[in-house]
């Protein structure tokens, strides 16, 4: 198990050596750059500029020396706001992203996995139509027509919460749903159907013969066996919600990195894509490892061994 | 006589499809006493299986027991409210199913899924209860028991993890055991081991079984009697000795004729009973087996007849009392070598 795990990160670390690679020689094959803009600088602002930023050495070079820095966990300076470090950027953004991004799965798990149990218990009755009907709604609805729907009822029309700031709790209110909106009804169709698979299976029949409580039934041979799909779309899940979303952020004027991560595409600040663009990939990576070593607690036919050869 | 610990009265089971209603069950009587091993006997769709998940009510949804009780020490099983039945449930009466590949828990050790019968019903500490389910695994003879409590499913092959099931099936000492099929799924070799297994423990523990087959080989070799089921209907019910001497019901001859016997060196060969089973879904008003049988007459069609006959009796109008004897299919028609009875 222990060689499982640093057999994974080894290659999670040749992993983000690809997209790491992939992403900077793609973002400099588009033409433009940083310093590009309508208003035209003076050459010789520009070539200075770029000099600052090393921009004018052969692209080989820019490379290494930026392979250089991230082993050294340093994500370069911003070229869009001088003295503003990658490093720095993510460090104000993360924790509001972090906060709402962490709700929000709170929102996912505490609602969609009780609420596809109760359509499960409750097939073709009216508690399954109903949260069926929302929940086919929520899965259709994108999540900005959420947020600005809610926004303009419950902040504008109803002044229950504010239209936008995270000041007090109420103001998580809001994005925190419209973030949740679409992978809670996700989880809770999910849920009900992989329970109702479950529900068939001869063990199930087992644990009723044996006389075993109703709730026994349920959650001890039941669920453990139906969150097995679940688990598997919630680590990517997780690593999107707290990576931010850029409409969300957007609309709820939250000082997020989801904001600057698009914000940086359009204004070609090259080490911000790069910066954000290894967080995320890391980000996405460590889930998928928690989830694989998941499976190994909840499903004992899963056996974590090295790969041979 | 003593008095039955089981006694099934007019169970009728249906399942609600979108074919509309298919009458599983028809009205089965039968009773089980102390210590015996009842057979039951039938082909697939007979209703053999429905009827004994009905008795401890664990049909699927769609399954509906429409009517008739089953009285077990005393209590009518079919109207008891579902906390008292799980009571009874893998404590007084245990059960065991078809396919051991899939009927444990693939994610629970198979100490657990024992321990956690016992503790259900019994006062008992977990170590308790560990020390129970390392007794049963013995019981059941699966070798290094203490060591292989903590073993999951997959790590076992079939016939060790039926004998898992039926570890689970005895926890609580039962006084009735259910197998469904208990060797259906199995190698020939571990299925001749696992119906030892059970009649051994039958007779030390004294318990009473009802063994649901379609082999009438298992049927000879353990059970003391039979209830030959066909179209959801109890056929033919007796002693195994004597239904299997002389069949009364041309469905049990039928069954009979169309079993191999290996010590039977005339190369005859063997008697398929022509046609299908009944479709449930649209049940005949007369006996189901007409379509198939030898002897078929007019009123066969039309009426449904009682089971005639004490003791051993048939489902079959060729046994009414003030039918002809002449009406009575002779004994030669049955092949010789396929009437002995079960060997001692």
């Amino acid at each position: 198990m222990p060689l499982y795990i640093l057999q994974r990160l080894g290659m999670m670390l040749l992993t983000l050596w690809a997209i790491v690679t992939l992403t900077f020689f793609l973002m400099h094959a588009v033409p433009g750059g940083p310093f590009v803009s309508e208003r035209m600088l003076a050459p010789e602002i520009e070539a200075a500029l770029n000099a600052k930023y090393g921009l004018d050495q052969p692209i080989w070079v820019q490379y290494l020396s930026y392979l250089r820095g991230i082993v050294t966990l340093d994500l370069g300076p911003s070229f869009k706001y001088p003295g503003v470090s990658i490093n720095t950027m993510i460090a104000d953004g993360l924790p509001v992203t972090l906060r709402t991004g962490l709700l929000a799965v709170i929102a996912v798990v505490a609602l969609g996995v009780p609420l596809g149990i109760v359509a499960a218990l409750n097939r073709n009755r009216w508690p399954d139509t109903t949260v069926m009907l929302i929940a086919t709604i929520g899965v259709a609805i994108p999540s900005y027509v959420i947020a600005t729907v809610t926004l303009y009822i419950f902040a504008l029309r109803l002044g229950w919460v504010p239209t936008f700031g995270l000041d007090d709790w109420r103001g998580y209110i809001l994005p925190v749903f419209a973030l949740s909106g679409f992978w809670i009804s996700f989880v809770a169709r999910l849920t009900r159907s992989s329970l109702l698979e479950t529900f068939e299976q001869d063990y199930m029949t087992t644990a009723r013969a044996k006389g075993l409580r109703p709730g026994q039934v349920l959650f001890k041979h039941g669920l453990r066996n139906s969150l097995i799909p679940v688990i598997t779309i919630l680590g990517p899940v997780v690593a999107n919600l707290i990576t931010g979303s850029f409409v969300i952020e957007q609309i709820f004027a939250l000082p997020g990195i989801g904001r600057q991560f698009v914000l940086s595409i359009t204004n070609r600040d090259y080490t911000a894509i790069m910066g954000i663009t290894i967080f995320y990939a890391a980000a996405l990576m460590v889930m998928i490892l928690i989830v694989d070593l998941l499976y190994a607690v909840l499903d004992p036919r899963i056996k974590l061994t090295e790969a041979s050869a | 006589m003593t008095e039955p610990i089981l006694s099934v009265r007019d169970l009728k089971t249906s399942f609600f499809t979108q074919r509309g209603e298919v009458q599983a069950v028809r009205g089965v009587s039968f009773d089980v006493y102390p210590g015996e091993i009842l057979g039951i006997v039938g082909e697939s769709g007979s209703g053999k299986s429905i009827t004994c998940m009905s008795i401890l009510r664990l049909l699927k949804p769609a399954g509906r027991i429409k009517s008739g009780s089953a009285i077990f020490d005393g209590q009518d099983l079919m109207t008891l409210s579902e906390a008292d039945l799980s009571d009874v449930r893998g404590n007084r009466i245990g059960m065991i199913f078809q396919d051991p590949m899939t009927s444990l828990n693939p994610t629970l050790s198979v100490g657990e899924q024992v321990i956690e019968t016992i503790l259900r019903h019994r006062k008992a500490t977990r170590a308790e209860a560990r020390a129970r389910a390392v007794e049963l695994f013995e019981l059941v003879r699966i070798p290094s028991a203490a060591e292989r409590l903590k073993s999951y499913p997959h790590e076992f092959s079939g016939g060790m993890r039926q004998r898992v099931m039926i570890a689970i099936a005895l926890a609580c000492d039962p006084k009735l055991l259910i197998a469904d099929e208990p060797t259906t799924a199995l190698d020939v070799t571990i299925q001749r081991q696992i119906l030892g297994l059970l009649r051994d423990l039958q007779q030390r523990l004294g318990m009473a079984v009802i063994l649901i087959t379609h082999d009438l080989g298992v049927i000879a070799e353990v059970t003391d009697r039979i209830v030959v089921m066909y179209g959801g209907l109890v056929m033919e019910t007796g002693p195994v000795r004597d239904l299997f001497a002389t069949p009364k019901h041309p469905y049990t001859r039928g069954l009979l004729a169309s079993v191999p016997d290996l010590r039977d060196d005339t190369h005859r060969r063997l008697t398929p009973i022509p046609g299908s089973p009944p479709d449930m879904a649209h049940p005949p008003s007369g006996c189901p087996f007409t379509p198939r049988c030898p002897h078929a007459m007019r009123i066969c069609a039309t009426d449904l007849p009682p089971i005639f006959g004490i003791g051993q009796g048939a489902r079959c109008w060729l046994h009414h009392p003030e039918a002809p004897p002449s009406l009575l299919p002779s004994r030669e028609k049955v092949p010789e070598g396929r009437m002995r009875g079960p060997s001692p």
